[in-house]
């Protein structure tokens, strides 16, 4: 039984981590190919959220809910409160700023 | 923040330059200089002195007409906003028969000086105290008034600490600004009695609580510096922090419902991150940004920054700019924007806040409350694009030469 229980928890801790590794991919990859800075903006963002909350909650499991996993979980909380804020803060210099965002064949930048 | 004074105040100049010059001249025309003074009111310790000097300066003859206005911080048809507007009747009804009274009393004749009381401002949400003086600089052209008498404890943004004062945003209209000079309580005595209240008791357990979560309840030496750290926290941000008192049935719930939200919320990013993963590693690169606008209806403040952080916490939607209710929204494929419009994230946030009474309005595209602003589809221009684009790009080749020039784009296609 606890044995059973172990394994899937070794599991999931692979899995989450895997999974954190793919959206931080996907992110790298977005903020490489997308064209202007709102475009990049969405997808940097990915790495924040899923990436960084995927890698958080591995962490979480591997610690256990004792002290340093519960910091994990304040951790993502406050990812997910400032990453927003951030991103919306680059955009809204970048249009103050007047950078217009890429549409449908225009030049990438 | 300095942006976005410029913005209001560069859309202001010719209506400000032009017309307090031309109201100057009129009621001087017919001897002495009797103008129409404006006087911001809400609900403060020294309001019925204000409303006292207001009255008198008219009766000694300074002004013709005395406009009182409460400036609305919510809109019309926001929940709630019917309370708030009978609440903010109330004061102006309360300030009305003041200043009849007064009237009455001073030795002036009562036909030769007009009060008017009025609401203003509540279509639309007002942020810093730039919004604020543009409404007001609105209203004084439209009834000719040339003077603002304020209030000295007037404050209607609420936790303007970080923001410039309101007196600082009117100094760059045509409106001659005055303050009224009441006695009233100092400055400390005001700070020390808002720091006191409950949301210094709310953010002192608040950061105690989250202190210890990281520390030992046990172990003395965590209560001293918990102590200390949770006091220095609430004392320098609890007015920042919170905007209202926390109220009993109201904060738990919103507490209670908000965590209903938060899974609900996991699941659109987890949904809208697949999505966009896909299209992301999607050889062609099939993406079709645009910008758009959303007019909302959650309330100003928390919840209107609750709806734009989770908007952007969505991959696929960026909230650029928040100006007025309206919220600037990028998004980057045709998916991401019509579960925009569809308005689930608008919903939800009305439903953390006001209760699910009130998460039942039509959605943004039932309400036509959105626009594309660019792309095939659009329906509106873009305001950049609009307004600073076209002359940037002819007049300075700028590094960012190459946005301002799609700008022009953009205008002519």
């Amino acid at each position: 039984m606890i044995d059973a229980v172990e394994t899937v928890r070794v599991g999931l801790i692979v899995v989450f981590v895997l999974l954190g590794l793919f959206f931080s991919f996907v992110s790298m990859v977005g903020v490489l190919r997308l064209p202007d800075v709102y475009s990049r903006a969405h997808t940097a963002s990915q790495a924040d959220t899923l990436g960084a909350g995927f890698g958080l909650a591995a962490v979480a499991l591997t610690v256990g809910w004792e002290g340093a996993g519960f910091k994990s979980v304040l951790l993502l909380f406050f990812i997910f409160v400032t990453n927003p804020t951030a991103a919306h803060g680059i955009a809204r210099a970048a249009f103050e700023e007047g950078i217009v965002p890429w549409t449908e064949g225009d030049e990438r930048r | 923040m300095t942006d976005a004074s410029d913005e209001s105040d560069a859309a202001d100049p010719d209506v400000t330059a032009g017309d307090p010059a031309e109201t100057g001249s009129g009621p001087s025309g017919e001897g002495g200089r009797r103008g129409t003074v404006v006087v911001p009111v809400e609900r403060t310790p020294t309001l019925r002195a204000t409303v006292a000097h207001a009255v008198e300066s008219a009766a000694s003859g300074e002004f013709s007409a005395v406009h009182f206005v409460e400036i609305a911080s919510w809109r019309d048809g926001d929940p709630e906003s019917e309370e708030r507007t009978a609440e903010a009747e109330r004061i102006l009804e309360r300030v009305l028969a003041w200043a009849e009274a007064d009237l009455a009393d001073s030795d002036a004749d009562e036909t030769d000086v007009t009060i008017a009381v009025d609401l203003i401002g509540s279509d639309d949400y007002l942020f810093g105290p730039d919004d604020y003086v543009s409404v007001l600089v609105e209203y004084a052209e439209e009834n000719d008034c040339d003077a603002v008498l304020l209030d000295p404890e007037y404050t209607p943004v609420g936790n303007t600490t970080l923001l410039q004062p309101l007196e600082f945003a009117l100094s760059n209209t045509g409106l001659a600004v005055e303050t009224a000079p009441v006695t009233r309580p100092t400055r400390r005595e005001r700070l020390r009695s808002e720091a006191t209240g409950v949301r210094f008791a709310a953010m002192f357990g608040l950061s105690l609580a989250f202190y210890f979560v990281l520390g030992d309840p046990l172990y003395w030496f965590d209560w001293v510096t918990g102590v200390a750290s949770a006091a220095i926290v609430s004392i320098t941000l609890s007015r920042i922090s919170f905007d209202a008192d926390p109220a009993l049935p109201r904060t738990p719930l919103r507490l209670a419902r908000g965590a209903i939200y938060v899974p609900v919320l996991l699941y659109e990013i987890v949904m809208a991150n697949l999505v966009v993963a896909r299209v992301i590693l999607d050889p062609r690169l099939p993406i079709e940004p645009t910008m758009n606008r959303m007019r909302v209806i959650v309330g100003s403040g928390l919840p209107l920054m609750t709806l734009a952080n989770s908007i952007t916490l969505t991959p696929g939607t960026l909230t650029v700019r928040a100006r007025d209710s309206d919220l600037y929204v990028h998004s980057l494929i045709p998916w991401a924007r019509d579960g925009l419009f569809d308005g689930s994230l608008e919903r939800w946030t009305r439903f953390v806040y006001y209760g699910r009474s009130s998460a039942r309005l039509p959605t943004p595209r039932e309400r036509d409350d959105c626009a594309v602003l660019q792309g095939p589809d659009a329906t509106e221009d873009l305001p950049i694009a609009a307004t600073d684009g076209g002359e940037d790009a002819t007049a300075e080749p700028t590094p960012t030469d190459g946005a301002a020039g799609d700008a022009a784009e953009v205008t002519d296609g």
